[in-house]
C-alpha cells in the first residue's frame, strides 16, 4: 500500500495544489514542500521493505513494483532532488509568479512518475510512467513561453515522441520474442527464446527510447537547449533525474535481457563513449552558465553509458569481477551525478534569480563575497571532476577501473579499449578544465566592468536561509559521498557485489588515473581556455554555429527533406491528383474508342452506301412524262411488287436458298 | 427473446425522426423539439441495451426477396459491439448537436435525418446476412447524404455529390462480392470464420474479395477511395463528429470485416494474394494520410485525414486474419471511436465559439477554453498512442499482431504503424502547443473578451468521452475480454 502512495500520491497531490494554488499561493508553496518532504520520509521508511508489489489488469499487463537495492537507493535520491529543488523553488520563484501552478502541478505529478519508473518491476510499468513523464516534463521546458523556450520545447517533444514510439516498438518486439516484459523472468524467458536477433533488434529500439530521454548521441540534441531555457529548479531535475530514467532503462534492458550480448555492449560501448567526449568538448566552449552544466550532464550520461558498455562487454567474456566493478562505478556514478548536478544547478539558479542572466561575461565575479555559494559550487566542481576525496573520484576510478579489466579480458577488443581508457581519461580531463573555467570566472576574477564589480561586491546577500539550506546542504553529500568507506557501502547496497567492499580508492594505480586527468584539465585549462577561449578578456563561444546537430541535420529532415518526400507523395497520391486523372484518361480514352468505332460505322455505312447498297434513283423523278415503255415497265414492277415484298415469297426464297446449301454440303461430303 | 424484437430499435428512431416532419414542431421551438428527440434516443438506446442481454443469439427472417437473398436480422457478437457503441454515443452527441445547431436554419430538416441515422445504423449492427448489410448500407449513404449538404453553400453540395458518388460508387463493387457470396455461399449468412463453400475457383474469390473490399472499404475511406472524408468535413460538427469518425465510417470497416471474417474467413485467404493485396493498401492508406493530415491546416479536415489513418489501423488489424489481429482491430474501433469523437467535439466546440477554423488560428485560445483544449489533448496523446490512454491498449495490442503474424506485411504494417504514430503525435499535439504555449506575438485572443468556454451542453459530451477514454486506457480489461471472446468465436 505505501508503494501506491508513493507513486500515486504525488499525481492526486499534483490536484489539490493546482487547486490550493487557485486560492492561495502561499499556502500551496507550503504544501508541495511538504509533499516532497512526505516522499522522502516514505521512500526512507519503505528501505528495502517490499520485495515487490502488482497490480494485475489494469492497462496492457498489469503493473509491478519491486524495491531492491538499487531502486530503494534511486528512489530516495529521486525523492532528495524533489525535496532540495522544492525548497529552493520557493525563492527562486519569488518575483515570476506567471503560471506557477501549472508548473507545480506538472512538478509533482512528475515526481510520482519518476518514481513509477525507478521502482517498476517490468519493462510494461517503466515504459508508461516514462511516457507520463515525458509529457509533464514538457511543461518544464516551456514554461517561461519566451521563443527560445517554445522553440526547445518543440525539439524536446519531438525527440520525447519519437523516443516514446521507438520504446514502445522495442517493447513489442521482446514481449514477443520472449514472452515477458517481467524484469523477474526476462533473463530466463531471453536465455530460452528462439529469435536471438529478434532480442538484439528490441534492445536496439530500447536503447534509442530511453536514450532519447538520457541524451545519449545523436538523440541529445535537446538536452542543451532545454536546459537553459528551462527554470533552475527544473534544470536540476531534468538533468539529475530524468536523464537517469533513461539510463535506468538501458541498464534495466542490459542486465536483464542483454548481459552477454557482446554486439550490443560494443553498440553502448561506442554510443557512449561519442557522447562523453563531445559533451565535455561542447562545455569546454560553451560560454552559457546553463549550458556549460548541461553538456555536462550529457558528458557525465557518456561516462555512465561507457560504464554499461564495459559491464556488457566483460559480462559477455565470462569475467563476473570486472562487470562487478563495471556495475558498480555505473551505479555509484549516476547517485553521484544526479546529486553533484542538483547542487550545480541550483547555484546556477541563485545566480539567475539575482541577475537574469546567464553570460559567463556578464556574471562574471558575481560571487567573489557569497562565501556559501561559493563553497558549494566548489564542492560540486570537486565532485564532479573526480578529484580525491570527492565524490566524484571513487565512481570515476572504478569505471576506469572496469576499463583497464576490460583491457585484460576482452582480448580482441583491447586496441580500441586502450584508445577509449585515453578518451575517458581526457574527457575527465576536460571535465575538470570547464568547472575550472565556470569557477574561476564566477568566484575568482573580477568583471571587465569595474562598476559592475563595485555593485556585485557591494551586494553580500544572495538567497535566503531555505536555498541556502538546500544548496549547501546537498554539497555536503558531495564529501560525506567521497570516503570510501560510504560509497563502497552504498555501491553493495546497490549491485550486491561482495568484492566492492574491499576496494581500495588510494592505491598509487588509482590515484595515478585520477592524476592524468587532472593533469589533462590543468593543462587544457592554462593553455586553451585561457589562451583560445578568452579574447580581449572575454569569453567567447568558437564554436562554429552552424555545426549544429539539430540545425545541421535534424530540423532540415523534418522540416525541408521529410515534408518534400511526403509532400511528393500527396502531391502524387492525394486530392486525387492520381484518381482524377485517372478518371479523365479512362473518359478520354472511351471517348477516342467510341469515336473510333463511330467513324468505322460511319465509313462502313458509307461505304456500303457507295457500292452495294447504292440507293436507287427514282425513277419516277426522271421525268415527270415517261414514254410508254417505261410507263409500262413501272406498272409490271408496281405488279410484281405484291410478290417480292410478299412474307410467304421471302421465305420460299429462304427455303430455296437452304435447299441449295443442303444440296451443296450433301454433294460435298458425298 | 426472439430477434424480431431488434427491429423495434431500428424503426423506432426512423419513424420517430420521420415523423418529426409531420409534428409541426416550429423552427424555433428548440425546447419541444429537443425533448422529444433526446427522448427517441435514449429510449432506442435503452432498447438496443436490453436486446443485447436478453436477445437469443440466432437469426431470424424477416422478408425473402428470393431463393437466398432475403432480410435477416440477428445479434452476434460484433453486431453488439458496434451497437453498443452507437447506442452510448449517440445520446451524448445529441445533446451536443442541440446546443452546436441553436442558430441554425433548418433545423427541422437537420434532426429528421439525423435521428432517422440511428436507426440504420443499428440496422447494420444487427443485420446478419450480405443482402441485409448492402440494404442498409445503401440505406445510410442515403439518409446522410442530406446531413453533409445541409449548409448547402458551394462546398457543401460539392461534398455531398463527392460523398455520394463514392460511397454508391464503392457499394456498386460490393453488391458484386454480394451477389457472388450469397450465390456461391451458405446464403450469404454471417458465419465466424466463413461461410464460404468453394463453388468457385480460388482465384475467382480472391478477385471477388479484392472488388469487395474497395467496395465496402470506400466508406471506409481506404486509398484511393478516400477523399470524399476530408471534403466532407464542411458538414456541422456533430455529423462529422458522429457519422464521420465513428458511424459512417465504421460502418465501413464494420462490412470489412464481416466480408473478411464472417463470409470469407482466415482459411481461404490467409497468405493469398488478395490479403497482400488489401492490407498494403491498408498500410499505405495510414502513413500516406497521416502526412496527408499534418500537412493540413484546416483544423476539422486534419482530423478527417487521421481519421482516414485510423480506419486503416482496423482494416489492418482485421485483414491480420489472426484472432490478435481482429482484437487489434476491433479494439482500435472502438477506442478510436471514443477519442476522435471528443477530438472532433473539441473542435467543434473551439469552431462554434471563435468562428475560425484553422490551426494558425488556434495560438492561445487555450487560456480562454482551457476545459476544451485540456480534453483535446487527452484525446490526442491518446491518439498517439501514450499509455494510460484508451488509444495506447488498441495499438499495443495492434503492433503485438502484426509482430506475431510472422508475415513481411505483418512487420511493414508495424513499421508503417509506428510512423504513423509518430506523425499522428505531431499533428495532434502541435495543436495543443499552440492552444497553451502560443508565441508572444501571435497570440490572438489575448485582447478578446467574446471568446469563453464551450456551454454545458458541448461540456457534458466532451468530458464524458475524456473520462471514458482515461478509464478505458487504465483499465480496458472487460473489454478486451470481451473481444478476444468474440474473436475465438465465442459469440
Amino acid at each position: 500500500m505505501m508503494i501506491l502512495c508513493m507513486v500515486f500520491g504525488p499525481f492526486i497531490c499534483g490536484i489539490i495544489a493546482y487547486m490550493i494554488g487557485r486560492k492561495n499561493e502561499n499556502f500551496r508553496d507550503v504544501f508541495v514542500i511538504g509533499v516532497t518532504g512526505a516522499e522522502l520520509v516514505l521512500a526512507l521508511l519503505l528501505f528495502r521493505q517490499l520485495p515487490s508489489f502488482s497490480i494485475p489488469d489494469i492497462l496492457a499487463g498489469g503493473l509491478t513494483f519491486t524495491m531492491d537495492g538499487f531502486r530503494s537507493v534511486y528512489a530516495v535520491v529521486t525523492a532528495v532532488m524533489w525535496a532540495g529543488t522544492t525548497l529552493f523553488s520557493k525563492e527562486y520563484f519569488k518575483e515570476e509568479r506567471e503560471n506557477l501552478n501549472r508548473y507545480w502541478f506538472f512538478v509533482i505529478v512528475t515526481l510520482g512518475a519518476t518514481e513509477g519508473v525507478m521502482l517498476s518491476g517490468d519493462l510494461m510499468t517503466a515504459f508508461v510512467f516514462f511516457e507520463i513523464l515525458s509529457f509533464t516534463s514538457f511543461t518544464w521546458v516551456i514554461h517561461e513561453e519566451t521563443p527560445g523556450a517554445v522553440r526547445a520545447g518543440y525539439t524536446y517533444l519531438f525527440i520525447a515522441v519519437i523516443g516514446g514510439l521507438v520504446l514502445f516498438m522495442g517493447l513489442a518486439l521482446l514481449q514477443f520474442s520472449a514472452g515477458t516484459l517481467s524484469f523477474a523472468d526476462l533473463r530466463e524467458a531471453v536465455s530460452r527464446s528462439e529469435k536471438p536477433e529478434m532480442i538484439f533488434a528490441a534492445g536496439v529500439c530500447i536503447l534509442f527510447g530511453f536514450g532519447c530521454k538520457a541524451g545519449m548521441f545523436p538523440v541529445h540534441v535537446w538536452l542543451p537547449k532545454a536546459h537553459p531555457v528551462a527554470p533552475s529548479p527544473a534544470s536540476a531535475l531534468l538533468s539529475g533525474i530524468l536523464t537517469k530514467v533513461g539510463i535506468y532503462g538501458i541498464l534495466m534492458t542490459s542486465l536483464y535481457a542483454l548481459l552477454t550480448h557482446e554486439t550490443f555492449g560494443l553498440l553502448v560501448l561506442v554510443l557512449g563513449v561519442i557522447t562523453m567526449a563531445l559533451g565535455a568538448v561542447l562545455a569546454l566552449f560553451s560560454v552559457n552558465l546553463k549550458r556549460t552544466l548541461a553538456c555536462s550532464s550529457m558528458s557525465q550520461i557518456g561516462f555512465i553509458l561507457t560504464g554499461v558498455g564495459m559491464m556488457i562487454l566483460l559480462s559477455a567474456k565470462g569475467s563476473g569481477e570486472g562487470a562487478g566493478i563495471a556495475r558498480s562505478g555505473l551505479m555509484l556514478h549516476m547517485t553521484n551525478h544526479s546529486l553533484i548536478k542538483l547542487t550545480l544547478f541550483m547555484a546556477a539558479g541563485v545566480v539567475v534569480m539575482n541577475l537574469h542572466t546567464l553570460n559567463l561575461d556578464d556574471i562574471r565575479g558575481w560571487g567573489r563575497n557569497k562565501l556559501f555559494l561559493k563553497i558549494s559550487f566548489a564542492l560540486g566542481a570537486l565532485g564532479i571532476s573526480g578529484v580525491p576525496l570527492f565524490n566524484g573520484y571513487i565512481s570515476k576510478t572504478l569505471l576506469h577501473e572496469g576499463i583497464v579489466e576490460g583491457i585484460h579480458e576482452c582480448h580482441a577488443y583491447s586496441g580500441l579499449l586502450s584508445v577509449i581508457e585515453w578518451i575517458f581519461l581526457a574527457s575527465g580531463g576536460l571535465t575538470f578544465a570547464y568547472m575550472l573555467k565556470l569557477f574561476i570566472c564566477i568566484f575568482v576574477e573580477r568583471n571587465k566592468d569595474a562598476a559592475r564589480q563595485a555593485r556585485y561586491d557591494g551586494d553580500r546577500h544572495c538567497m535566503n536561509a531555505a536555498s541556502t539550506a538546500a544548496v549547501f546542504g546537498s554539497s555536503i553529500l558531495m564529501v560525506v559521498l567521497g570516503q570510501p568507506y560510504v560509497s563502497t557501502r552504498l555501491a553493495f547496497l546497490m549491485t550486491g557485489f561482495e568484492e566492492i567492499l574491499h576496494f581500495k580508492a588510494f592505491t598509487w594505480e588509482n590515484l595515478k588515473g585520477g592524476l592524468i586527468s587532472l593533469g589533462i584539465g590543468a593543462l587544457v585549462y592554462v593553455f586553451i581556455v585561457r589562451r583560445v577561449l578568452v579574447r580581449e578578456d572575454s569569453y567567447v563561444n568558437l564554436w562554429p554555429e552552424k555545426l549544429d546537430l539539430e540545425e545541421l541535420v535534424y530540423r532540415p529532415l523534418l522540416t525541408k527533406y521529410l515534408p518534400a518526400v511526403f509532400g511528393f507523395v500527396a502531391e502524387m497520391f492525394g486530392e486525387n491528383k492520381i484518381l482524377r486523372p485517372l478518371c479523365r484518361f479512362g473518359l478520354a480514352l472511351a471517348t477516342v474508342l467510341v469515336r473510333i468505332l463511330e467513324i468505322t460505322l460511319d465509313g462502313t455505312i458509307l461505304l456500303l452506301r457507295k457500292t452495294i447498297l447504292r440507293e436507287k434513283k427514282v425513277k419516277g423523278a426522271e421525268s415527270a412524262h415517261p414514254g410508254l415503255l417505261r410507263t409500262l415497265s413501272i406498272e409490271l414492277s408496281g405488279a410484281a411488287e405484291p410478290i417480292t415484298s410478299n412474307f410467304t415469297f421471302a421465305l420460299m426464297m429462304t427455303c430455296i436458298g437452304i435447299v441449295i446449301i443442303l444440296c451443296t454440303i450433301i454433294a460435298v461430303i458425298f | 427473446m426472439s430477434p424480431i424484437f431488434l427491429l423495434i430499435p431500428v424503426l423506432l428512431p426512423v419513424i420517430g425522426g420521420f415523423s418529426l416532419v409531420f409534428l409541426r414542431i416550429p423552427e424555433e421551438d428548440d425546447r419541444r423539439r429537443n425533448i422529444y428527440l433526446e427522448s427517441v434516443t435514449v429510449l432506442t438506446s435503452i432498447l438496443v441495451w436490453i436486446a443485447l442481454f436478453a436477445v437469443r443469439k440466432e437469426r431470424v427472417e424477416i422478408y425473402s426477396f428470393t431463393r437466398g437473398f432475403s432480410i435477416d436480422v440477428g445479434l452476434d457478437g460484433l453486431g453488439c459491439l458496434f451497437a453498443g457503441m452507437v447506442s452510448l454515443m449517440w445520446p451524448l452527441v445529441m445533446l451536443y448537436a442541440f446546443d452546436y445547431m441553436q442558430e441554425e436554419k433548418g433545423k427541422n430538416k437537420f434532426f429528421t435525418f439525423y435521428l432517422m441515422t440511428y436507426g440504420v445504423a443499428l440496422g447494420i449492427a444487427f443485420s446478419s446476412n450480405m443482402t441485409t448489410l448492402y440494404a442498409f448500407y445503401e440505406m445510410l449513404t442515403l439518409v446522410t447524404i442530406p446531413l453533409v449538404s445541409f449548409y448547402k453553400d458551394h462546398d457543401s453540395m460539392f461534398a455531398g455529390r463527392k460523398y455520394a458518388a463514392y460511397t454508391i460508387g464503392g457499394a456498386g463493387l460490393g453488391f458484386f462480392a454480394m451477389v457472388i457470396t450469397t450465390v456461391y455461399g451458405n446464403a450469404g449468412n454471417f458465419i465466424f470464420g466463413g461461410s464460404l463453400n468453394r463453388g468457385l475457383s480460388s482465384t475467382m474469390l480472391q478477385v471477388v474479395f479484392v472488388v469487395g473490399f474497395f467496395g465496402f472499404g470506400a466508406k471506409a475511406a481506404i486509398f484511393p477511395l478516400y477523399d470524399w472524408l476530408p471534403s466532407a468535413s464542411v458538414a456541422p460538427t456533430p455529423v462529422t463528429a458522429l457519422l464521420h469518425a465513428v458511424a459512417v465510417v465504421n460502418a465501413g470497416v464494420f462490412a470489412v470485416t464481416r466480408l473478411t471474417w464472417y463470409i470469407y474467413g482466415p482459411e481461404l485467404l490467409l497468405g493469398t494474394t488478395a490479403q497482400a493485396v488489401t492490407i498494403l493498401t491498408a498500410v499505405f492508406t495510414l502513413v500516406f494520410s497521416a502526412a496527408m493530415a499534418l500537412k493540413e491546416r484546416h483544423f476539422k479536415r486534419r482530423l478527417a485525414y487521421s481519421t482516414v489513418s485510423n480506419l486503416s489501423y482496423m482494416l489492418f488489424g482485421v485483414l491480420l486474419m489472426t484472432p490478435e489481429g481482429f482484437t487489434g482491430g476491433m479494439l482500435h474501433m472502438l477506442f478510436h471511436g471514443i477519442i476522435k469523437m471528443s477530438l472532433f467535439l473539441c473542435a467543434g466546440a473551439f469552431m462554434h465559439r471563435t468562428g475560425n477554423a484553422y490551426i494558425y488560428e488556434i495560438n492561445g485560445v487555450g487560456r480562454k477554453m482551457p476545459v476544451t483544449f485540456i480534453f483535446y489533448t487527452l484525446g490526442g496523446l491518446s491518439l498517439a498512442g501514450v499509455p494510460l490512454f484508451c488509444g495506447f491498449i488498441s495499438k499495443w495490442n495492434l503492433v503485438m499482431a502484426g509482430i506475431e503474424a510472422d508475415t513481411p506485411w505483418g512487420l511493414t504494417g508495424v513499421a508503417g504503424l509506428i510512423i504513423s504514430a509518430f506523425l499522428c503525435a505531431m499533428y495532434t499535439l502541435s495543436v495543443s502547443v499552440r492552444a497553451f504555449f502560443p508565441m508572444q506575438e501571435t497570440d490572438r485572443y489575448l485582447e478578446r473578451t467574446d471568446v469563453r468556454e464551450a456551454g454545458p451542453l458541448m461540456l457534458v459530451p466532451i468530458i464524458v468521452f475524456g473520462i471514458a477514454n482515461v478509464v478505458l486506457g487504465i483499465h480496458p480489461q472487460p473489454v478486451v475480454e470481451f473481444i478476444r471472446r468474440i474473436a475465438a468465436g465465442g459469440f
